[in-house]
This record gives C-alpha cells, sequence and structure tokens, in this order.
C-alpha cells in the first residue's frame, strides 16, 4: 500500500470536488520520513513523549471509528485500553510471556470485551450507549485495584522485556508504537473501501435502508464496536509497552473521556494525520504545558477550545484532516 | 367497489401475492383484506388518496409493517414473518420516499452497497488487500458501474450524493437496488422532489430497466408517471382495493373518478 493511502482510503473514489490534493500526501509522506528519523535527533524524553502520543492516537483513532462508522458515541473507552495494556502486563508478570505473545492476545481480549458490551446495548444510542460506556469506565479502577493479586492494585505493573533483546529501549518502545499507528491506519484506509466498511456508513446514515440490502441494524452496531474495541486494546497494550508500567491511574474515566476529546479535535478522522493531531492534543499539549502549573486546566481548555473552533470552521485544518468520507 | 381484473400476466410463477391483509394501528384499520396479485413482468402502481394505505401497505411488503392478518408470499415462499433484510435476500428490494444515500459514500460506492448480500469476501480482506477482495472489489465495482450506465448517470459516479440533483441521487438509489438482479423492486414515491424534466426522465429508465423476470411496483401521487409507465394499477381508498385493472381501465372507472375527482358528490 501507498503511504497517499495514510490520508485517503483505498478504493474510495475521488470526486474532483472531493480529490485528495497532492498537498496532504507529500504531507503524510513528510511526517512519516521525519518521525523516521527522529530518533538520530532527538533526546529519549521526546522520544518517550512520542511513543506515548503514538499510542494514544490509535486510541484517539478507536473511538474515530466508533463516531464516523457506528454513529455512536462512547466514554468508557479507557476499559478497553486497559483491558490491552493489562494483558501485556499479567502475562509478563504472571506467565513470562513477552509482546510478541501477549499482543495477539490483547487483541482477541478487546474483540470479545467488544462482543460482550455490545451485544446487550445492540439497542441503546446516543446519550444511553455513552452513560453505559461510562459505567465501564467508573468500575474500571476499582475492578483492578480489587484484583490485586493479579494487577499489582494501585501501585499496577511494570513490563520490563523488550521486544527485540539487544536493540535500545527507547527506539523499540518509539518504533513499536509508530508502527503500530502507520498499520492501523493502512488498515482503516483499506477497510473504507472494504464491503463491511461501506455497509457500516450505509447503516449508520440509513439504517432502515441498509436494512433492506440485508445489513441490519444488530450487525452493524456489534461489528463496529468490536471493531473500536479491539483497536482500543491495541493502544492499550502499546501504552503498556511504551511506558514500561500500567497503573490503575492511567485509565480513569478522564481518560476515556480525554479519548473523545481527541476524537473530536480530529474530526473523526482515521488517517495518520488526524489520529496524529487527537493523540497529539491529548498527551503532548498537557506535558508542554505542565510547567504553566495553576494554569494548565485553563491554557490546556484554551488549546481545545481554539483547535475545536479552527477544525469547525471551514479551515485549511478541516481540508487536511479529513473527517466525513475519508 | 368494482374490481377490473387486469389482462393475463406473461407469467405466474413467482408472483408476490397478498392476500387478506388487515393492518390495524391503536384499533383504527389501516388495511382491509387488501389483495394483491404482482407478476413478473409487469410493473404495478399502486395509487390512492393520501391516507389511502398506499406506503403502509408498501411497508407490509417490504416487511416494515407485520400484518395483523392475511398473507404475503413471493412464490412458494412465506414471507409474512421475515425481516426486511430477510426478504432482501430473497431477492426483493425497496427505494425510498426520501433519499437514503450515504453522504460519505460515492454514487458509485452506494450502488456497490447493493451488492453486500452477495459479495462473501471476509473480515481479513476488510483490512489488507488480499487478492480474492480485491477481484470481488473490482467486480463489484464494475457491476455498480454497469447499474448506472444503464440508468444513464455514469458521468456521476464519482461524485458524492449531496453534489447530485435530486434527479440524479433517485436514479442512483433505482440502480443500487437493481445492481444485485433482485426480484422484485419496490419504488416508493420516485418522483417526489423531481421536476418535470427529471420525471420523465425517470420514467424512461424505468421502462429500459424493466425485463420479464422483474416484478415492478410503484407508489406514486405523479399520475403521468403511473399512467406512463405501469402494466397495471391498483387503487385504494380508506384501507380497501376500489380498483384494479390497466391504466385505461382505471381511469374509466366511475368509483377512481369520484375518488379523485370528486364526480357524482355534488
Amino acid at each position: 500500500m501507498a503511504v497517499s493511502e495514510l490520508v485517503h482510503p483505498e478504493g474510495a473514489i475521488r470526486s474532483p470536488a472531493r480529490a485528495v490534493p497532492d498537498l496532504r500526501k507529500w504531507l503524510a509522506a513528510l511526517v512519516v520520513a521525519v518521525l523516521a528519523v527522529l530518533p538520530m535527533l532527538s533526546g529519549s524524553f521526546l522520544l518517550y513523549s512520542l511513543s506515548l502520543c503514538f499510542a494514544n492516537a490509535i486510541a484517539v483513532l478507536s473511538v474515530s471509528v466508533l463516531v464516523r462508522y457506528g454513529g455512536e458515541v462512547s466514554i468508557g473507552h479507557s476499559f478497553f485500553v486497559a483491558l490491552g495494556a493489562y494483558t501485556v502486563a499479567v502475562m509478563e508478570k504472571h506467565l513470562g510471556l513477552g509482546l510478541w505473545i501477549s499482543l495477539p492476545v490483547a487483541l482477541l481480549m478487546g474483540f470479545a470485551a467488544g462482543l460482550l458490551f455490545a451485544v446487550p446495548s445492540r439497542r441503546m444510542s446516543g446519550i444511553y450507549l455513552a452513560v453505559a460506556s461510562m459505567a465501564l469506565a467508573l468500575s474500571l479502577p476499582e475492578l483492578l485495584i480489587h484484583m490485586e493479586r493479579w494487577t499489582g492494585g494501585f501501585e499496577g505493573l511494570y513490563i520490563s522485556r523488550d521486544l527485540l533483546p539487544g536493540v535500545a529501549k527507547a527506539g523499540q518502545r518509539y518504533y513499536f508504537a509508530l508502527a503500530a499507528l502507520i498499520l492501523v491506519c493502512l488498515a482503516m484506509a483499506h477497510f473504507r473501501g472494504s464491503r463491511q466498511g461501506m455497509a457500516l456508513l450505509l447503516a449508520r446514515a440509513h439504517p432502515r435502508a441498509a436494512e433492506a440490502f440485508g445489513i441490519t441494524r444488530s450487525w452493524a452496531r456489534i461489528s463496529v464496536f468490536a471493531l473500536s474495541a479491539t483497536l482500543a486494546s491495541l493502544s492499550g497494550a502499546v501504552v503498556a509497552f511504551a511506558s514500561s508500567t500500567v497503573s490503575p491511574n492511567s485509565f480513569t474515566l478522564w481518560s476515556g473521556i480525554f479519548y473523545l476529546v481527541g476524537s473530536v479535535v480530529s474530526l473523526q478522522g482515521t488517517s495518520l494525520l488526524a489520529a496524529l493531531v487527537g493523540g497529539g492534543i491529548i498527551t503532548l499539549v498537557p506535558q508542554y504545558l505542565a510547567g504553566a502549573g495553576d494554569y494548565v486546566p485553563i491554557l490546556y481548555g484554551s488549546a481545545l477550545l481554539i483547535v475545536t473552533l479552527l477544525a469547525n470552521s471551514g479551515s485549511g485544518l478541516r481540508r487536511l484532516l479529513p473527517g466525513k468520507g475519508a | 367497489m368494482a374490481i377490473i381484473h387486469a389482462e393475463a400476466a406473461p407469467e405466474t410463477r413467482g408472483a408476490l401475492v397478498a392476500s387478506g391483509i388487515n393492518l390495524s394501528f391503536g384499533g383504527i384499520d389501516v388495511l382491509k383484506g387488501v389483495d394483491l396479485d404482482l407478476r413478473p413482468g409487469l410493473v404495478t402502481g399502486l395509487i390512492g388518496p393520501n391516507g389511502a394505505g398506499k406506503t403502509s401497505l408498501f411497508n407490509c411488503l417490504t416487511g416494515l409493517y407485520h400484518p395483523n392478518r392475511g398473507r404475503i408470499a413471493l412464490g412458494d415462499t412465506a414471507l409474512d414473518v421475515l425481516s426486511p433484510a430477510r426478504r432482501a435476500g430473497l431477492g426483493m428490494v425497496r427505494s425510498f420516499q426520501h433519499m437514503a444515500l450515504s453522504p460519505d459514500l460515492t454514487l458509485l460506492e452506494n450502488v456497490m452497497t447493493g451488492l453486500t448480500l452477495s459479495r462473501r469476501s471476509g473480515w481479513g480482506s476488510a483490512f489488507l488487500p488480499m487478492p480474492r477482495g480485491r477481484a470481488e472489489t473490482q467486480d463489484a465495482r464494475r457491476r455498480a458501474m454497469a447499474a448506472l450506465d444503464e440508468l444513464g448517470i455514469a458521468g456521476a459516479a464519482d461524485l458524492a450524493p449531496p453534489e447530485l440533483p435530486p434527479g440524479t441521487q433517485r436514479l442512483g438509489e433505482i440502480a443500487r437496488a437493481l445492481v444485485g438482479g433482485p426480484k422484485v423492486l419496490l419504488l416508493d414515491e420516485p418522483a417526489a422532489g423531481l421536476n418535470a424534466v427529471e420525471t420523465r426522465d425517470l420514467t424512461r429508465a424505468l421502462r429500459r430497466v424493466m425485463h420479464p423476470a422483474l416484478i415492478m411496483v410503484v407508489v406514486e401521487h405523479d399520475m403521468d408517471l403511473i399512467m406512463q409507465l405501469c402494466d397495471q394499477i391498483y387503487v385504494l381508498n380508506f384501507g380497501k382495493v376500489i380498483a384494479c385493472g390497466s391504466p385505461e381501465a382505471v381511469q374509466a372507472d366511475p368509483e377512481v373518478l369520484r375518488v379523485y375527482l370528486g364526480a357524482g358528490d355534488e
């Protein structure tokens, strides 16, 4: 697949009015090139921050998938992110297994949890589904603390195994997170032009019309939620590896709300650029504003407001971060 | 009630037959013992004043409503308890009174969604460029383009619905319904929102796509379209069929004239 697919789905028919500007293709290629050589030029703290940014970008993208393909909102995706993260940590701590094995297991766990949540809630929508997802996130920290023997309780667990023994840890974290993000974006670009992707977009816009062509609402809801939860779980696995630690404090209700905020400011786009904007807003902005002390919430809120207003004003940002239809 | 029997249809096998359809909402009878015999090769119009029960009958045929009494069958298959999705699997497709194309898909992609049931590529092909998935997508694209071409709107394939005039969107919906080779095509007010030129083009296009194996049913208020397009017409009033027959026979029916023109009321 070409780099251009990171900004526009394969198979999408390009109309003159909707044609992807060459600028966007080149921008994505440039961003990938810069990110690929960055470890040779920068310090370990920036690499660590960017690793977390890439991981969070996948979490943001998982929420965007739910919004774009399902027309629904979740504020409890931190549950699925935590599931992936703790799967990796618990398998290393208690079974001595590394990421090569725990990562596929984390994906399966996310998929299964998404199904378990989607089946009973498939007839819920809008604010009711959002509140139901909030219940997941609210219960999570208590659950993790209660299962202290497995999860390490308040302190959490550490992940120390290397993915590639002998390679510098910072580099491993960074490139693994970057590769995961790029692969997810490529997969989602391909998904947009697939039978399933187009069916979900029709079901979101016109459920009755979709049903008349054999696309049932239950199938659509369960499929999109399972997909979204799987991506969120992948994000959690990457977070665990990139940060080398998992604890209940990392997966609160606020985390779920921030994933949704990231999705909103990235216009629910599933391209690499959109995901990076979402991941950056919820990871890098708070970190780099940290020096502002008590003013952090005000500055962060202002930054969010500005980005959201720009994104919805028909500005150049909207053209660069394709939302609908891309 | 004057029932004027239609001329013998060219094909009786595989007919869509509704018998004794009764439907009520909250004690109000919407349909009262409606019988329909819709045969392959014929275009059937369902007409009547507002509130006559046309859309309710249409929704019973498509599975959105389930009648309180009566039977609906396509050939030998009883449809009574089947969902719209299951009926789609039997080759029954419909268009909607309000445009129901996804704004996030191009016109061509919208038409490709009409092939969802016949496509078999799995979830692996949805995320990875597998040869089988690519071949199937190319085939679906070719068939969708052929459907658009048949209706004369292939030039708009790459445009999104919001960029298209209502007439082209309507034809796009019909292309989506036709692309899978349906047995039954149900059109709910296809001329709604179209101007005279678009309605004329639509009528011609529908005539062009009609074939001996297809059952086409049209609910419509535009009498010009109905008279030019349909081989037989059912006229409903207050939930009952008051006339059935060829366009000429229905136009001359005194009961129909009374309902539509108020003749004899004074």
